[in-house]
């Protein structure tokens, strides 16, 4: 079976993992920094617990009371969590339902916001994998990738042996899972309790976390330029690219100036 | 089993084909797409930078058309807290913890300021 690893790393959840690193093998191939899968799953599920958790999972608090204006039970609210993963795509549902918009015009609406996960999915995941991983095992890999597992994957990732790397991202990634999870069901049963500049608070948590991890992620120029060109051409697509595809317009803009001015740099370093 | 049309499955299947399946079709195609690209390859660049960018423009979106609580906030007052959380991050190590606690504390200071 090609999806073997994925079976020992949701095996090895159930216990007798050891916890404290086996001495390296000499006839181990695999590249695992001398530890066992299962150790770096759980160092994954530590270092998640240990911030990114916590913020995703504030962040999706409003999502629960969005759900329950719209007047969809407590499981379905969840459910979007797991389902959708990505937290602007379930402020458009909610919201849209909650307007009445036409069955096709959501899912129209989702599939274009979602459009952004396709550079996030084709950039990580060629790091996280090894040629062995199995389609099931990168499917599930993709569906696990948003934002705030794609910002924190692109720094911690690199620094996982390879062979070690999908048992990290899923330790990591299902700690943000059940951390979200649980915050969307509170956020169902509290929200409309709250003061306004407390819940506006909350909604804050995605634009300074997302920008600070972004800032903390540029190792290049490359990095940074394609942050500060993205936050500048914000207000420019925003009035004048067409509703829904403002955002695909903006990334590839941006990005493109940015690799761009990688280029220029990189030529003249050269000289 | 009646109510299993008033309630029961139709916001189950609501929520999977207007909901999940439209949003989970581009992560699926991307497994395709990621096939060959490695790790080195220069497109990883480019494809990277654009993620990047339409990150910073989801941010910049949430904060130029708000909407519910940051809605009630003007456009300093949600500028602002951005500015002195990346002040905090730079100021205090390099840390995202540092960020948010300065700028959560400055929108929510703006928000009783302005409310």
């Amino acid at each position: 079976m090609q999806n073997a690893a994925i079976w020992r790393t949701v095996a090895s959840m159930s216990g007798a993992a050891p916890l404290n690193d086996p001495p390296p093998s000499a006839e181990d191939a695999e590249d695992l920094g001398g530890r066992s899968r299962s150790s770096w799953f759980w160092d994954g599920a530590r270092q998640a617990l240990a911030g990114p958790m916590l913020v995703v999972s504030v962040s999706l608090l409003s999502v629960g009371g969005l759900a329950r204006d719209a007047g969809f039970s407590v499981e379905i609210a969840v459910a979007s969590t797991i389902l959708l993963w990505a937290g602007p795509a379930q402020v458009l549902f909610f919201g849209a339902v909650a307007a009445k918009t036409s069955w096709p015009v959501i899912a129209f609406t989702i599939s274009l916001s979602s459009v952004r996960f396709v550079p996030m999915v084709v950039s990580l995941l060629p790091i996280i994998r090894t040629k062995r991983t199995g389609l099931p095992t990168l499917l599930l890999a993709a569906h696990c990738i948003a934002v705030t597992v794609w910002a924190e994957g692109m720094r911690r990732i690199p620094l996982v042996p390879r062979d070690g790397r999908m048992a990290f991202f899923f330790g990591f990634s299902f700690v943000c899972f059940l951390g979200t999870s649980i915050s969307t069901a509170i956020g169902f049963i509290l929200i409309g309790e709250l003061p306004r500049p407390l819940a506006a608070g909350l909604l804050f948590m995605t634009p300074i976390y997302f920008v600070a991890a972004l800032t903390r992620n540029a190792k290049r120029p490359i990095d940074s330029w394609a942050l500060v060109l993205g936050l500048a051409i914000a207000p420019l697509t925003e009035a004048f690219a067409p509703r829904g595809l403002d955002l695909l317009v903006l990334g590839v803009v941006g990005g493109t100036g940015a690799w761009l001015i990688q280029r220029a740099l990189d030529e003249r370093a050269r000289s | 089993m009646t109510e299993v049309y008033d309630q029961g499955l139709w916001p189950w299947f609501v929520l999977i084909f207007f909901g999940f399946l439209p949003s989970e079709v581009w992560r699926m195609l991307s497994v395709f797409l990621a096939r060959g690209i490695d790790e080195s390859s220069p497109w990883l660049a480019w494809v990277r930078a654009v993620a990047t960018a339409l990150l910073a423009g989801v941010v910049g979106k949430l904060l130029l058309s708000p909407n519910g609580a940051l809605a009630t906030l003007p456009l300093w007052g949600r500028v602002g807290p951005l500015a002195i959380g990346m002040i905090a991050y730079f100021a205090i190590r390099r840390s995202i913890f540092a960020a948010i606690v300065a700028g959560e504390a400055a929108i929510i200071a703006a928000g009783y300021w302005a409310g």
